[in-house]
């Protein structure tokens, strides 16, 4: 039978390499054109002609949801099962980008978690554009390096559930994966020591008029300078520098905004801030072991609260311009009360209550009677 | 606000509740909040209608109380 798999393919993660693919998916696939007329009796050398063919990648689109070429010829992959070599060969290849990204995908599907971070990193310094064929039949713009992106940080591409796979952190404080050394780090590197020198020749020649810039900055920098020092932050080096491409993991998505946060605040108010950084950094060193979870919500319920708090602060002094005091007033206690019930999640029947709330979680308007 | 039934005929059924002008991807957003799907997942279709995702409600002139056919992708 055609759509048998090969019978001395191995089993991925405990089950036939096809079922990879949902049920419904792969009956579509099984019945599409392109899958009876070509894909016919590929072999991996046939494979590769194919694949060169290529010329967009895509999941399923249009009403009824046919699959894309490119989703055909994962399914061959994944019933052939071709040795890990020629996966390889397929992502090292330069020529063909499509054959590459063919190759990464079935990768990222059934190779393990080390193979996965080892072959596919090094894709992400490719550049280079692709065709993305988007669920009502458009095409779009995307580059490797965005796929790559989303194969390591999503759990769904192309109208397939990708599998799980370790964090980068939790391979690394194994030993089994060295920290990642972005392709960028040297002119991040050029780029800091630039800084630092013109900081200090700043600081030599305006003396006191410099200084609250200087100062302002240590901190910033401190903290950076002990994060290198620190052998078990070692990691944060490369998450530090790698400033444009925030990498999507929860630790290091919640350090790297609270680092911005905080960068924009120290403009404002530097003596607050060192005391608090000071706690801070006692507090993050001290309870690395406690669960995070508390940390980010204290921390998160304290700045959203600092926050709210110096925002209303600075709004009153423009509001006392007003002429009236009874009209600014009664404005205010308006203006709160739209506030309140902008939202539609304190409605007194709770069911409705309940759906606004859904809605405005999922970003829609509340209901309308 | 109109209130819609979706069943899909093996044994799931589920209410909403929306505005009229909301598209068929925010009921779909709904839905899949409800059942647990994926968005992407799923298809509501009336006979062999399948409803498109950027158009709405009242464009497609569906009433409150009306139930829909609800299919996976």
């Amino acid at each position: 039978m055609a759509n048998r798999t090969d019978p001395a393919a191995k089993s991925i993660r405990g089950t036939n390499p096809q079922n990879l693919v949902e049920k419904i998916l792969r009956s579509k696939i099984y019945q599409h054109t392109y899958w009876k007329e070509q894909c016919f009796g590929l072999t991996a050398e046939t494979l590769v002609d194919k694949a060169m063919e290529l010329d967009h990648l895509g999941g399923t689109y249009g009403g009824n949801r046919k699959p894309t070429p490119f989703m055909c010829l994962v399914m061959k992959m994944l019933q052939i099962q071709p040795e890990k070599d020629i996966v390889v060969e397929f992502i090292k290849n330069e020529d063909y980008k499509y054959v590459r990204v063919l190759g990464a995908f079935y990768l990222r599907l059934t190779g393990t978690d080390t193979d996965v971070y080892q072959y596919l990193e090094p894709l992400y310094n490719d550049y280079r554009k692709l065709r993305q064929k988007l669920v009502d039949g458009r095409f779009s713009l995307t580059h490797v390096d965005e796929l790559i992106d989303e194969l390591l940080t999503k759990d769904y591409s192309c109208d397939i559930a990708l599998p799980r796979i370790k964090k980068r952190w939790t391979l690394e404080s194994n030993g089994t994966l060295e920290p990642r050394r972005s392709a960028l780090e040297d002119d991040f590197e050029e780029e800091e020591e630039k800084e630092e020198e013109d900081q200090i020749m700043a600081g030599l020649e305006n003396g006191s008029h410099e200084k609250d810039y200087y100062r302002s900055r240590s901190p910033g920098r401190e903290r950076d300078r002990d994060r290198k020092r620190d052998s078990h932050r070692h990691r944060d080096r490369d998450y530090d520098r790698d400033r444009g491409r925030g990498r999507d993991r929860d630790r290091d998505r919640d350090r790297e905004r609270d680092r911005d946060r905080y960068r924009i605040r120290d403009e404002k108010d530097y003596g607050r801030d060192r005391e608090r950084e000071r706690e801070r950094r006692r507090r993050r060193s001290r309870s690395r072991s406690r669960s995070r979870s508390r940390d980010r919500k204290d921390r998160g319920d304290r700045e959203g609260g600092e926050h709210r708090k110096r925002h209303r602060s600075s709004v009153s002094p423009r509001r006392r311009t007003d002429e009236d005091g009874t009209a600014r007033e009664e404005s205010r206690k308006k203006k709160e009360k739209k506030e309140k019930k902008d939202d539609g999640t304190d409605h007194p029947d709770p069911e409705i209550a309940e759906q606004n709330r859904i809605r405005a979680s999922l970003g829609l308007k509340p209901l309308r009677p | 606000m109109i209130e819609m039934v979706l069943n899909d005929l093996l044994g799931k059924k589920v209410r909403v509740k929306c505005n009229d002008d909301d598209t068929i991807e925010d009921l779909k957003k709904l839905v899949a909040a409800q059942t647990g799907t994926r968005v992407e997942k799923i298809r509501t279709q009336k006979w062999y209608n399948i409803y498109k995702d950027h158009i709405t409600l009242k464009d497609y002139e569906i009433h409150g109380g009306m139930s829909l056919e609800l299919y996976y992708n």
